[in-house]
């Protein structure tokens, strides 16, 4: 007779029970911390210090430090195309200005940044940072959307060469994250220039850059992907999104607070 | 022989009730876990964790508190005290992590769970099918705020405001919606990076069936290890002797008469009394059935003849024995 006594497989069942119950307690108490961004870790040896300055309206009083940043080989050329971009006046039409001999050159400049040191891929992005800056991209009475997406694609270029290697860089994190937003914001105003309806290419073309350059869809994010999902996560909730009112929201709200002056009107 | 004569008490109601144990435990491993953005483990919290162990306490208490008893052996202390981590798991499981929902959400469980059963409650807290559908709802809620602030949409719903919502300027967006039952990421217990939605919701939902279905199972494992200890107590009598008690009190009728969850002897002295009291009805009824006069004619129509023919067969039964 059995008189309150576990036979057979029931007590090994039922430690592992006890177990499972162990350890159903400890796992809620794992806690998932946000890393500390790449830039506030501590660092060695020289660096630019407060990069996001040079990306900001007062970058004018800062850009001629980063000739000492930039390699040997393109140091001359940067110094004169950069010069170039800050010293830009009369707000003319970005991509008419990219057509023009002084655009023509800083094209070619900013292909060869990017493919260069890390301090060569950020004077690049101060260079299309100030372009955006001191040209026209708005789509104006003629909905032309062309000068929104050239400054879009001067900005899906340099994120597809750097965004992902520039996430775990000290100095190209911030940077990198502030070039997706504007990037957004600049195929916003290209999708929404025509009178009437819709630029549905442009919009296609940026859930596209964002959604490879995010890792949206695959099994895993990039590392791009997690910093924008951790520091902005409604622009990252919004890459899945189909409509594009839906898509291109979060990004306009984000660029109007960092960047307010990017809308696309000139603002010398 | 009655089929509880035949019955093999070879532990298959302890096995069994082990697995239900197992279940819950591995439901509630399950419940407490979530994924998030960039794919590693987070857990859920303790808050909710500590209202379900409030819940399930009052529940316990209340419970057990009118027709409740104490578990007797280590197999039936670990098997009530899985039932009540099964009640905390599956309440802080489907529970808003916080806010507001949480507490109203809080006060509907402790008043469905906490009501009295109907049955003896010999092994532990129970869940009913009414307990399990609420908290099945409630764990739809959860899993819809999920989805939405998965989304960064941080309210229950948006509502278009007629006419408004069409008009093609963007500078009236922030009127275009009425929000409904905003919530905050904080009172989602979300990680950092968000919420990897179908893994986690996965999860939860495998652990919420396992935990579910762990109690239930629990419920009538106990009854069974329970009836496997009774009747292995009756058949310590001789082979017939066995086979007159458990046709004088049908298993069927063992929960009723309250022979769960009591000590050895104290089960013993109940089955006693139990067999001394309808062996004395059933002499009782007997003398009454072979005294009473057969008063309505044979032939008379309907009711009272009916009942004057069972009594003659058996009478006459009774003669020719």
């Amino acid at each position: 007779m059995n008189r309150g006594g576990a036979r057979g497989p029931a007590p090994a069942m039922m430690a592992l029970s006890v177990l499972l119950l162990l350890a159903g307690v400890w796992v809620r108490g794992i806690q998932v911390r946000l890393p500390p961004a790449p830039a506030d870790r501590l660092q060695s040896g020289p660096r630019i210090a407060e990069p996001m300055q040079l990306l900001s309206r007062g970058a004018a009083h800062r850009y001629p430090e980063l000739g000492d940043w930039v390699s040997e080989g393109a140091r001359a050329r940067w110094r004169t195309a950069s010069a170039f971009a800050f010293e830009l006046a009369g707000c003319p039409p970005l991509k008419t200005w990219l057509d023009g001999r002084d655009g023509q050159r800083i094209e070619r400049l900013l292909a060869d940044l990017r493919a260069g040191t890390r301090e060569d891929a950020f004077a690049a992005l101060v260079v299309i940072f100030q372009l955006a800056r001191s040209t026209e991209w708005r789509p104006g009475v003629g909905g032309r959307a062309e000068h929104a997406e050239a400054l879009g694609g001067l900005l899906a270029d340099w994120l597809r060469g750097r965004a992902e290697g520039g996430a775990d860089d000290a100095l190209l994190h911030e940077p990198a994250l502030a070039a997706a937003l504007l990037y957004g914001r600049a195929m916003h105003v290209a999708w929404n220039a025509p009178l009437v309806g819709y630029n549905t290419a442009s919009f296609e073309r940026a859930r596209g850059v964002l959604a490879t350059l995010c890792g949206v869809g695959r099994r895993e994010r990039t590392a791009f992907g997690r910093e924008l999902a951790a520091r902005y996560g409604r622009v990252f909730a919004a890459l899945d999104a189909t409509e594009p009112a839906r898509f291109f929201a979060p990004f306009r709200a984000e660029c109007e607070l960092l960047f307010p002056e990017l809308d696309g009107a000139c603002s010398r | 022989m009655s089929a509880a004569a035949g019955r093999p008490t070879d532990g298959a109601g302890e096995s069994s009730l082990a697995l239900a144990c197992v279940m819950i435990a591995a439901g509630g491993l399950l419940l407490g876990m979530q994924i998030d953005g960039n794919g590693r483990l987070a857990g859920a919290g303790y808050a909710p964790l500590a209202l379900g162990g409030l819940v399930a306490l009052v529940a316990s208490l209340v419970q057990l508190g009118r027709k409740g008893r104490l578990p007797r052996g280590p197999l039936t202390a670990t098997s009530a005290a899985m039932s009540f981590f099964g009640i905390t798991f599956l309440v802080g499981g489907v529970l808003v992590p916080g806010g507001s929902w949480m507490f109203w959400e809080l006060v509907v469980l402790l008043w469905v769970l906490s009501r009295r059963r109907a049955r003896e409650q010999f092994a532990g807290p129970e869940v009913g099918g009414a307990g399990l559908s609420l908290l099945g709802l409630m764990l739809v809620f959860r899993i819809w705020l999920t989805w939405q602030a998965s989304r960064h949409s941080w309210q229950l719903f948006t509502v278009d405001v007629p006419l408004v919502a069409r008009l093609p300027f963007a500078w009236i967006d922030s009127m275009r919606t009425l929000t409904v039952g905003a919530f905050s990421q904080q009172e989602m217990g979300f990680p950092p990076t968000g919420i990897d939605f179908p893994v986690t919701v996965s999860l939860w939902s495998a652990g919420f069936a396992l935990c579910a279905v762990g109690l239930w199972m629990r419920g009538h494992a106990a009854r069974e290890v329970e009836i496997e200890r009774v009747h292995a107590l009756i058949q310590v009598l001789p082979p017939q002797a066995a086979l007159v008690v458990e046709r004088l009190v049908p298993e069927a009728e063992w929960e009723a008469l309250g022979f769960f969850g009591l000590p050895e002897r104290r089960l013993a002295r109940r089955i006693e009394g139990v067999v001394a009291e309808r062996v004395q009805r059933q002499m009782q009824l007997e003398g009454a059935l072979r005294s009473v006069r057969l008063l309505p004619p044979a032939d008379a129509p309907g009711f009272p003849a009916g009942i004057r023919k069972a009594l003659a067969e058996y009478r006459g039964e009774e003669e020719e024995a």
